[in-house]
């Protein structure tokens, strides 16, 4: 004979189970999560026959400096505005510095005015690039014949596919931050305010130099479509490989704290981005 | 036998010492590109950081006077492997003469030209590499 406290209680589970069944039960069909397939021998064979982008690319410094005069961005009135006053400050040595603050330089702004390496991946259905600072960055650009996302999240390098025409790459990028800068440099440069899309033809000129040839739509900030093109150049030094670099590390020194472990210590730093102590 | 002394010069022009040094994520223009100044010190410090590598040094004024610390700022250690140096390039105690373009504001900082080593390594930063690549 169950009590009337014990009957009470298999009520009780009777009704959660059965309300359980009816929440857990599944609305529509389910339906197979997208995967990637596992690549064929084949797959990896293929990857051959691409060109050889092996090495450590450095951007080439020089070439940056004068495409900021050379070929700038078309930039919408107001915005051209703005610019020629950062330029002014930036003259007077009182540059802004866009990417004190150790946020990632994004795209465009990593092809465009990095001065760090980094290396190309060819593996199947993906060509991914590395590089230096941010500690560190990385664009996956996939090249498995996939669309974009109908709305992708916005993130520093967006959302990149990518297909061969010959020994060109051709790169697609969308969804990009709208806080992400189209910048000529480390200080002159604009946020891209949203909607911008990049086309990139990425393609060997010579053994040694890679080109980027860029065209940025934006229509918030840019009158019209920028054409331009930044060189890269083939390093294979065992020492040239890219290196860790966390941008973040040099707001703090190597120090103890009380019970004498290694830690990292946060240290001031001016409003142009220097750690340098006053002497 | 360590030489102290500071000397400056100001340039008409910078185009013939070549590029400013490449810094990771800031523009280099606090750092007065038309003078040039020489650090002929101690080596206080050599700090092989992410985004910017500095070198902490102290000079003895020529004017006379107790030695004074001035912080130099170089690009980042990736960069600078790449031309050829280490983090123990430099150690505390090395004597060593450092170039600069010195800050605008007057503090005792710039930023890094050219480093000559106590044995009269001559080191640059951030450098390029070879214009036309490797193949």
């Amino acid at each position: 004979m169950l009590s009337s406290t014990t009957r009470a209680f298999l009520t009780l589970q009777a009704i959660l189970a059965v309300a359980g069944s009816v929440l857990a039960a599944p609305v529509v069909a389910a339906q197979p999560l997208p995967s990637t397939p596992a690549p064929t021998a084949k797959d990896w064979a293929s990857l051959g026959g691409l060109p050889d982008w092996s090495g450590t690319w450095v951007p080439d410094m020089r070439d940056q400096g004068m495409q900021e005069t050379s070929n700038p961005p078309p930039w919408t009135p107001s915005v051209a505005a703005e610019i020629r006053q950062a330029q002014a400050e930036e003259a007077a040595g009182a540059p802004r510095g866009l990417f004190i603050n150790c946020l990632p330089e994004g795209m465009p702004s990593w092809m465009l005015i990095s001065h760090n390496a980094m290396e190309i991946l060819f593996t199947p259905g993906q060509v991914t690039l590395l590089g230096e600072s941010d500690g560190n960055r990385l664009r996956r650009i996939y090249t498995d014949g996939r669309a974009h996302p109908a709305d992708p999240d916005p993130s520093f390098h967006g959302h990149s596919i990518g297909h061969w025409e010959g020994d060109t790459l051709v790169v697609d990028t969308v969804g990009v931050l709208p806080e992400t800068f189209i910048a000529i440099s480390e200080s002159i440069g604009a946020p891209n305010d949203g909607d911008m899309h990049v086309v990139e033809r990425i393609h060997l000129v010579a053994p040694g130099v890679l080109h980027d040839d860029l065209e940025i739509t934006a229509p918030h900030v840019l009158s019209k479509t920028w054409k331009t093109t930044r060189a890269f150049l083939r390093h294979r030094l065992v020492r040239d490989a890219i290196s860790e670099g966390v941008c973040l590390q040099g707001f703090f020194a190597e120090g103890k704290d009380k019970a004498g472990h290694a830690v990292f210590t946060p240290v001031p730093q001016d409003s142009g981005g220097n750690v340098a102590p006053k002497g | 036998m360590t030489r102290w002394a500071i000397s400056g010069m100001a340039l008409a022009t910078v185009s013939v010492l070549g590029a400013s040094p490449a810094g990771a994520h800031h523009s280099f223009a606090m750092f007065d590109p038309a003078k040039v100044v020489v650090l002929d010190g101690a080596v206080k410090a050599f700090s092989w950081t992410n985004p910017h590598v500095s070198i902490q040094i102290m000079v003895k004024p020529k004017t006379g006077g107790d030695p004074q610390l001035w912080t130099v700022e170089l690009t980042s250690p990736g960069n600078l492997t790449r031309a050829g140096w280490t983090r123990t390039t430099l150690k505390p105690g090395d004597a060593a003469e450092v170039t600069i373009h010195p800050l605008r504001n007057g503090e005792h900082g710039g930023g890094f030209l050219k480093l000559k080593t106590a044995s009269g390594q001559i080191f640059v930063g951030g450098s390029p590499g070879p214009q036309q690549g490797v193949s």
